[in-house]
């Protein structure tokens, strides 16, 4: 049943609101529910996708047919990251327990209908409301250690997020001013006679700025770096992994079926190249592996950013690969920078501790880097092949920056690599040694094996891969699947 | 250094909104989905006040969202103010007058309150307005008598099932086969007080929620604050 899809954004937010009292009466239902309901999300979703899913699909809430009420767009691009969203979900989730445990998991579940909600959602307002929620929900979470630097980071990071979540808002009130509508459907439809002037272009800037400042863009990313350095590492795995992705969806969608201004695509290719530059350099400079993966994911992004800068589309398969790739590889390096914290010197020697988690990371590297065999050659082939097909030296710059920046992280991975399996100093007992263990092995493993099966299973991935992009790029598809009736669009 | 490039960017933005506010038609907004929601809200929620209508009807899950935000935002507060030292502080009592007033507002204040939220879908008002003046209701005895406590496992309890309630009544369209939220129950009759089916129980499960989530998050800003 395609209409059980609202339940994966409904039952977590009713799991976080009942959350607190449940765990007044019974603490065993209260810490096994929100799992449950994240296993049935899971669920839901491979059932759909499983019983011969291949037309898109639009859900509307209320019973209310879009443009009037809102509705859920499901296509294969959506129905991926929702399911990301709700096993992310699962393999993060927060297991500890104490008395914050309910609080903290409130907060994840909230974060779980949120994301889900920006995945699946086709309403420009809904979006927001979803966005704004993933953030406060953020908050909590990332203050959630309890330790100072953790409030500074999380106080500057809501300063940030506020300025987005204004300057966003600006837009949409303006896409609104112009249009009278918030469907993402009637809006492309009335685009190309509406907002194809300067004011459009205002607005989407205003909202790049704003969404961007969760997709890690270039100049509003100064909170990433503090904030993964000092939440606890399965929220920065899901921040870095996934809410980034779902931003840079968003992104993507208005691009593909709201503005088609080619100035839009030159101010994303220039953030997106200044990104690669920042954020790789500042990661080979970093002294510490939370923080080098971290700025290192600013990097990672402008790459994508630069792909979906690629104009007519182009890029469609390159921003997929890329994201995806990197949805996989960051959160099984942060899963094994857990036990790797603090300074990058006291590493020496960790290969001979937790052989499993050196390989692992050798493995994530080779692959972060692009070597052949892994999923990672193949993301960044696709990206390099249609950057050298164009003409326009802004592109050429993009693939410029982009082969250096790809030496520049061969560089600085591989020098942890080369410290993990250094001797350790003389003076170091074995017991100072960090290891990498238990749980957040086991997940890393997990993501390892993940990517293992991508690199073997590369021709069907990427197929499906192209499918999926074909499907997302398709306006037409778009508009007719949520307002059959007014296809034709005469306003 | 630093508040030079702010005025700049302040001053940047300044001018940006000035040139956009320039290039924008005031005063004739295009009522695209406007006019079609003014038509057709009445037949289809049922709900004389047509804010209301598009607040649990045309855009019901983004009320949703927007209580799950302020619940957000209230457990991100108790996470942070939850780690700080209680401390039962010697405060003063607020004086003779301060405190009767209290007393004597309360009744009144929660009236006025469940009166905006029973009418939200006849007069302006509604669930969140309602449930703020809910939660003032319970500030002023706080606030009199600093020392008194409020119950927080009631309250939590209020707010908990307040905010189930709001998504179970959305889940009981799907159960009767509707979709997700859909408006239920209409009767005939426009601009009673019992009309608009389930749009009036909504509103209540958002003021409950509103009111509970507000008072006992004063209350924890009191019992946390920092000993003199």
């Amino acid at each position: 049943m395609s209409t059980n899809l609202v339940l994966t954004i409904a039952l977590p937010l009713l799991g976080a609101f009942l959350l607190p009292v449940l765990m007044r009466s019974s603490v065993a239902i209260a810490l096994w529910s929100g799992p449950a309901i994240l296993v049935y999300g899971c669920w839901t979703v491979a059932e759909l996708w499983l019983s011969g899913f291949a037309q898109p699909l639009s859900i509307a809430i209320g019973g209310f047919a879009p443009p009037l009420g809102i509705n859920l767009y499901v296509d294969s691009l959506a129905l991926l990251f929702a399911f990301a969203v709700q096993l992310l979900g699962l393999v993060f989730w927060p297991f500890t327990l104490d008395q914050e445990s309910a609080r903290r998991q409130s907060l994840m579940l909230l974060l779980v209908a949120a994301s889900t909600g920006l995945a699946l959602s086709g309403d420009l307002f809904n979006l927001y409301v979803f966005y704004e929620l993933a953030a406060v929900a953020t908050f909590g979470l990332a203050s959630a250690s309890g330790s100072g630097a953790a409030y500074v980071a999380t106080l500057r990071y809501l300063i940030l997020s506020g300025i987005g979540s204004v300057l966003t808002l600006f837009g949409i009130a303006l896409i609104y001013s112009q249009t009278g509508t918030l469907n993402l459907a009637h809006l492309a439809q009335l685009a190309p006679a509406q907002l194809n002037n300067s004011l459009g272009l205002t607005a989407f800037l205003a909202i790049l700025i704003g969404i961007g400042v969760k997709a890690e863009l270039f100049p509003v990313n100064t909170w990433v770096p503090e904030i993964y350095a000092t939440a606890s590492t399965r929220l920065s795995a899901f921040l870095a992994g996934l809410l980034s992705k779902l931003a840079l969806l968003i992104i993507l969608r208005l691009l593909l079926l709201i503005f088609h201004q080619p100035e839009a695509a030159q101010v994303i290719l220039i953030l997106g190249i200044l990104g690669v530059i920042s954020g790789e350099l500042a990661a080979w400079r970093a002294k510490e592996m939370k923080r080098m993966l971290a700025f290192s994911s600013i990097g990672q992004l402008g790459m994508i950013f630069i792909a979906m800068a690629l104009p007519d589309g182009k890029g469609m398969l390159a921003v997929l690969a890329l994201a995806l790739h990197h949805l996989i590889i960051k959160s099984g390096l942060f899963m094994l920078a857990e036990d790797w914290g603090g300074a990058l010197e006291r590493l020496r020697g960790s290969a001979k501790a937790s052989p499993l988690g050196a390989v692992l990371f050798v493995l994530f590297s080779l692959s972060l880097v692009g070597m052949p065999p892994l999923p990672g050659f193949w993301a960044k082939f696709v990206l390099i092949t249609e950057l050298a097909a164009q003409v326009e030296p802004l592109y050429l710059l993009g693939l410029t920056v982009f082969l250096l920046a790809t030496v520049v992280e061969a560089s600085y991975l591989f020098r942890i690599a080369a410290t993990l399996y250094s001797n350790p100093a003389p003076d170091t007992l074995s017991e100072e040694i960090p290891k990498s263990k238990g749980l957040s092995l086991a997940t890393a493993s997990l993501f390892g094996a993940g990517m293992i099966a991508v690199a073997l299973l590369i021709a069907p991935v990427g197929d499906g891969l192209q499918a999926i992009a074909a499907q997302a790029q398709d306006v037409d598809l778009y508009i007719t699947t949520v307002s059959p009736a007014v296809s034709g669009g005469s306003q | 250094m630093g508040s030079l490039t702010g005025l700049l960017f302040a001053g940047g933005l300044g001018f940006m909104l000035l040139a956009v506010a320039s290039g924008l038609d005031f005063g004739a907004p295009p009522m695209l989905i406007g006019s079609e929601i003014q038509a057709h809200a009445p037949q289809q929620t049922g709900a004389a006040n047509i804010v209301t209508s598009v607040v649990l009807g045309y855009r019901a899950i983004d009320t949703l969202g927007e209580l799950s935000i302020l619940f957000a935002s209230a457990v991100s507060a108790g996470l942070v103010l939850g780690r700080r030292h209680t401390t039962a502080g010697t405060q003063t009592k607020g004086g003779f007058i301060l405190q009767s007033g209290g007393s004597l507002l309360f009744p009144l204040m929660m009236t006025i309150g469940f009166y905006i939220i029973f009418h939200g879908h006849l007069t302006p008002g509604g669930g969140f307005q309602g449930g703020v003046i809910l939660a003032a209701a319970f500030f002023l005895p706080l606030l009199a008598r600093p020392g008194a406590r409020l119950h927080h496992k009631s309250l939590s309890l209020i707010e908990g099932f307040a905010g189930a309630s709001f998504i179970l009544i959305g889940l009981f369209a799907m159960l009767e086969g509707k979709a997700f939220l859909q408006p239920m129950l209409i009767q005939d009759t426009l601009g009673q007080l019992v009309s608009a089916g389930t749009l009036p129980l909504l509103y209540l499960a958002v003021g409950l929620k509103v009111g509970a989530e507000l008072a006992s998050l004063l209350s924890r800003l009191i019992q946390t604050e920092a000993p003199q």
